[in-house]
């Protein structure tokens, strides 16, 4: 059954930029479903449509079958958000931000303790749990915001970027909780601009870029889609003007050669039977005198698959957390 | 129904006092401004009070209502800050996905800013005590200041909100907070009487509601009583707190939107 299903989603900023243009995807109860793209694709707009804080343009978002703008208080009670920036009071303890977040969705002050009791256990914060959340590394905040989505048992939960700005130990050790809390019965929504993440965790993804889904499945069928291997041919940088071009030339005139792309300074190709089609690739390059610096033979990746449905390479940027002020405040962020 | 308002806004009040009780930075930040102008006025004005026409017994009585205003104008900035504060932090962003009502989160900030503002006002009008002043009206006047102060404070706050929900930048709302503050307050009846005020300045005065707030203040604590003075105060704070509200109202919905 669908838990999130998005119909025909536009999201026009005041001032005209289309944030997110006619999206369509489907949720099934029970999925760790990702969205895959770059900073500024969409992925916030599309999540913050999802948990009842922006309103689209046109076009609809529903969450177990309710429209999120028309009952939004009845979605709100299913779902679960942490969002990027963590959102956790600096100022309180770790057991106070989970107690203030289990009230705040009806939870007596006693039922509240418990849970916060119980998640704090599950995140691996029981020893930390009465210290100020202003000296947690980001980590622990990560970790800290993800419990706090939880105090209410939420069906479904949106994860916006769970894992930017955190180490690979860490990263990893979110992945396997994450993995822990779909099998608990949790679907979970993600964004990330992490391939690797994208890969190991969604049992499906949708690949957005400049606010349109490009395509959409599970990353395995997606790569098997690409119809064979991939061939990335690196031009020499000292190769004379047209070097490039002259490649892309000569490989899409090789048999079994597909979807020949040129980005950079690199010719990408799928070679349909990549070894034993790889003889004739090298002869005809050769032939051509093409200033070869690299040539890479490889089973295709997400990151081939979001080249061929983007035209581009997935670029990973970090983003700076905004600068706040108030006295007792100026302190460590993630 | 109301209940249910009753224990959202308690929920969320908590939330603040624990912090001010936890970082006491929270209480005194905008404190030490109006602390500064008490000690410091009270002493280099003092021979103001041997000005024929001054009409009253030394400059401390004379200001001491000024500076518990302006404790209220100070805090109300304050509230703009921790506005902008919650929002960076993602947390305003929470209070909206839960199943609470819009009014409560705004309520729940109210109800915090006045219990910081009374408790701020009392440390003030304590330490005066302690530097000598009097006052006319007892405990129930002290009280009847609290009040009348935190009242203005909240429709001051407005202001401030606007400044934050507008801006999004805490120095911004710093900032502007002081710029609209400082002028207004010396262009009132604040800091001398308006017999003493140049004539242009003594009209600009009676326009200004910080003017009638200390009216009230300063009568409470050196006269008595003065019913008129207090209903006037109310009225004027009563008709900014509509002006002010009412925008940082839409400003709030504007961003949530």
């Amino acid at each position: 059954m669908a838990i999130l299903e998005a119909q025909d989603l536009v999201k026009i900023y005041p001032g005209g930029v289309k944030a997110v243009d006619r999206v369509s995807f489907t949720v099934e109860e029970g999925e760790i479903f990702g969205f895959l793209g770059p900073n500024g694709a969409g992925k916030t707009t599309t999540i913050r449509m999802g948990v009842t804080l922006l309103a689209p343009t046109s076009g609809r978002i529903a969450v177990d079958g309710i429209d999120v703008t028309q009952r939004p208080e009845e979605v709100r009670r299913r779902i679960g958000y942490a969002a990027q920036a963590v959102g956790v009071d600096d100022d309180l303890t770790a057991r106070e931000n989970l107690i203030l977040q289990g009230r705040l969705y009806g939870l007596s002050t006693r039922q509240a303790a418990e849970k916060a009791a119980e998640l704090l256990e599950v995140i691996d914060l029981a020893d930390a749990a009465n210290r100020r959340a202003g000296t947690f590394s980001g980590g622990m905040r990560k970790r800290l915001d993800l419990a706090q989505a939880l105090v209410h048992h939420p069906r479904l939960l949106f994860l916006d970027e769970p894992t930017t700005g955190l180490d690979p130990q860490n990263r990893r050790a979110l992945w396997s909780y994450l993995r822990e809390l779909n099998e608990s019965g949790v679907t979970i929504f993600l964004t990330t601009q992490y391939l690797e993440e994208a890969d190991v965790l969604c049992g499906r993804l949708a690949i957005i870029d400049h606010g349109q889904l490009r395509v959409e499945g599970a990353p395995a069928a997606l790569k098997a889609g690409l119809g064979g291997d991939m061939v990335t041919v690196t031009v020499s940088s000292e190769a004379a003007d047209g070097a490039l071009e002259r490649t892309h030339a000569v490989l899409a005139a090789v048999p079994g050669c597909q979807d020949v792309t040129t980005h950079d300074s690199a010719v990408t190709v799928v070679l349909q039977d990549g070894a034993s089609q790889l003889a004739g690739l090298v002869r005809a390059l050769d032939a051509a005198q093409v200033p070869v610096a690299r040539l890479e033979l490889a089973e295709p990746t997400l990151d081939d698959v979001f080249l061929r449905h983007t035209g581009e390479r997935l670029r990973v940027e970090e983003v700076k957390p905004p600068s706040r002020m108030l006295p007792g405040r100026r302190r460590r962020r993630s | 129904m109301m209940g249910r308002v009753l224990r959202e806004i308690h929920i969320l009040w908590g939330r603040n006092m624990r912090k001010l009780v936890r970082i006491p930075m929270l209480l005194f930040f905008s404190l030490f401004q109006p602390l500064l102008f008490l000690i410091l006025f009270s002493q280099v004005f003092s021979s103001m009070a041997k000005l024929p026409g001054f009409g009253y017994d030394n400059y401390l009585q004379f200001l001491v209502p000024t500076i518990v205003g302006l404790t209220a104008l100070n805090s109300a900035f304050q509230s703009g800050m921790g506005m902008v504060n919650d929002m960076d932090a993602g947390l305003l962003d929470k209070f909206l996905i839960a199943p609470i009502r819009r009014s409560s989160i705004l309520l729940g900030k109210i109800v915090a800013d006045a219990t910081r503002m009374s408790l701020q006002a009392l440390l003030i009008i304590a330490l005066s005590f302690i530097m000598g002043a009097r006052f006319k009206t007892g405990v129930p006047g002290v009280l009847a200041m609290i009040l009348i102060a935190v009242l203005f404070g909240i429709a001051w706050a407005g202001i401030s909100n606007v400044v934050a929900l507008r801006t999004r930048n805490a120095e911004l709302t710093m900032l502007i907070g002081i710029l609209i503050t400082f002028p207004v307050l010396f262009l009132s009846t604040g800091f001398m009487p308006s017999s003493l005020l140049p004539s242009w300045l003594e009209t600009v005065a009676e326009f200004n509601p910080i003017t009638y707030l200390v009216a009230a203040l300063r009568a409470l604590v050196n006269e008595g009583w003065d019913w008129t003075a207090i209903w006037q105060c109310l009225a004027v704070t009563l008709g900014l707190a509509l002006v002010t509200l009412t925008a940082a109202t839409r400003a709030f919905r504007r961003v949530i939107g």
